[in-house]
């Protein structure tokens, strides 16, 4: 017995870094992006306000920055209305409207909280949470309108998106004008460009040309921008473009961003997990 | 004595807050990702026993962990380097001048010693974060490359705080 007690006095200290290390190892190797995200929203209940203040600080040089985007964004969009007025008389629009009282997207806005670039998984995490409707799944966007990430976990008060500079994020794009789409991903190491992954080969990418998300993704409306093609690599096999896409948003100067909620998802899920659908799906 | 615990607490909590709502949060580039935490483990004082120094990682990292979503990464990398810091000071340095105790600083342990003792600790815990953070051996010239930049920067910034530490307190027990 005074042995064994002699024995692990003498290596209490390997026997105490071995249980830890298995213990966080555990830990580690069970994680995803989504418990990241989940620990992410759990700390920022408490630490969420004093990262607010700094956000803050920061957000107010940015403000003539972001001022002048927005009245340009205004701008376009006046533009754009105005071109809708003069195709359709003002009394055809208000009964087109009417007629749609739902809208399958609806939009709000939040600002960043914290944000980060310098990790694999990066997250942003903004001031609105569940009290003001975010909910999960919800896209984030640019205020210019350029895809930035989606909403993975909320709580009362604040939001976690994963970025589209986080290696665990996925969304589909397309060549703006085209039907033919890829998978966009991160690599990790450059926070200005993704990666277009499996784009078919007929898809004749160029160049310049523009990046847009499809409308398959259970997050992004479709057409949301994305970036513009800057390098294009054809496979070994030939038979797949791996597509290099400079981002429309730089994440780094993110200070406030739009949400979008999709009203259908819900509806499109049911349908989804409907038993017809399990049912063929099970069929060999 | 006393003073001395609580400006190790100090240190303790001043490295946390500045890694949780400075360093973390730093969008200049992907490559710049200085985990400063781990001075605290970094300066304990030469005496402290192998176990507390465990405890001293575990306590950093998990705080680390804490702030940053991390789901046990600081942790692994901080207890790796808090368990590995004995053994590392028996290579640098001499047994005795080691047993005689007191803060790792210039002044304890010579300007070179100490940058080098600092160099290896801040490299080695910072490797083991990065590696296991990208996980692949693809883009390890990748991996390398965040090492090099943000562990020479914890460097610097745990020296400075090692001179800022040992302005208000007596290196030598």
């Amino acid at each position: 017995m005074y042995k064994l007690l002699e024995f692990i006095r003498s290596t209490y200290v390997v026997l105490l870094f071995v249980v830890i290390e298995a213990v966080a190892f555990r830990c580690y190797a069970h994680s995803s992006a989504y418990t990241e995200a989940r620990l992410l929203a759990r700390s920022n209940e408490v630490a969420g306000s004093v990262h607010g203040f700094f956000a803050g600080v920061k957000h107010y040089f940015e403000l003539g920055r972001e001022n002048r985007l927005l009245t340009a964004r205004v701008a376009e969009l006046q533009t754009l209305l105005s071109e809708y007025r003069s195709a359709e008389t003002e009394a055809r629009l208000d009964g087109y409207m009417d007629g749609n009282a739902h809208t399958q997207y609806e939009l709000t806005t939040a600002a960043v909280v914290s944000n980060s670039i310098n990790k694999q998984r990066n997250f942003i995490v903004l001031n609105r949470g569940l009290r003001d409707g975010v909910a999960p799944d919800m896209a984030v966007l640019s205020p210019d309108g350029a895809m930035v990430g989606y909403v993975v976990e909320c709580s009362e008060r604040y939001a976690v998106a994963i970025s589209i500079l986080n290696t665990s994020f996925r969304a589909s794009g397309k060549i703006a004008g085209s039907d033919y789409f890829g998978s966009i991903l991160w690599d990790g190491s450059d926070p200005y460009r993704v990666t277009m992954a499996e784009l078919s080969k007929y898809a004749e990418p160029q160049v310049g040309d523009e990046v847009v998300s499809t409308g398959f993704s259970q997050y992004f409306p479709a057409e949301i921008p994305i970036g513009t093609i800057e390098r294009v690599v054809l496979n070994e096999a030939r038979t797949a473009y791996t597509v290099d896409v400079r981002l429309a948003v730089d994440v780094s100067g993110l200070g406030d961003v739009i949400l979008v909620r999709n009203n259908d998802l819900h509806e499109v899920e049911t349908l989804r997990a409907s038993d017809k659908v399990k049912e063929l799906n099970e069929r060999p | 004595m006393t003073h001395r615990r609580i400006l190790y607490f100090v240190l303790f909590a001043a490295t946390q807050l500045l890694q949780a709502f400075l360093f973390n949060n730093l969008t200049l580039s992907v490559w710049f990702n200085p985990l400063i935490y781990v001075a605290f483990v970094a300066l304990l004082p030469l005496e402290t026993p192998h176990g507390l120094v465990l405890l001293g990682g575990l306590a950093a990292g998990f705080a680390a962990d804490w702030f940053m979503g991390g789901a046990g990464i600081n942790t692994i990398a901080t207890v790796f380097a808090a368990f590995v810091r004995p053994f590392l000071l028996a290579l640098l340095f001499e047994k005795e001048n080691i047993r005689e105790g007191g803060i790792p600083s210039s002044e304890r342990l010579g300007r070179w010693g100490f940058l080098r003792y600092l160099a290896v600790f801040v490299l080695l815990h910072h490797f083991v974060f990065f590696a296991l953070e990208a996980l692949s051996w693809a883009r390890f010239g990748q991996t390398l490359l965040r090492v090099a930049v943000s562990g020479t920067a914890a460097v610097a910034l745990t020296w400075l705080a090692a001179r800022l530490f040992t302005s208000k307190l007596t290196v030598r027990v």
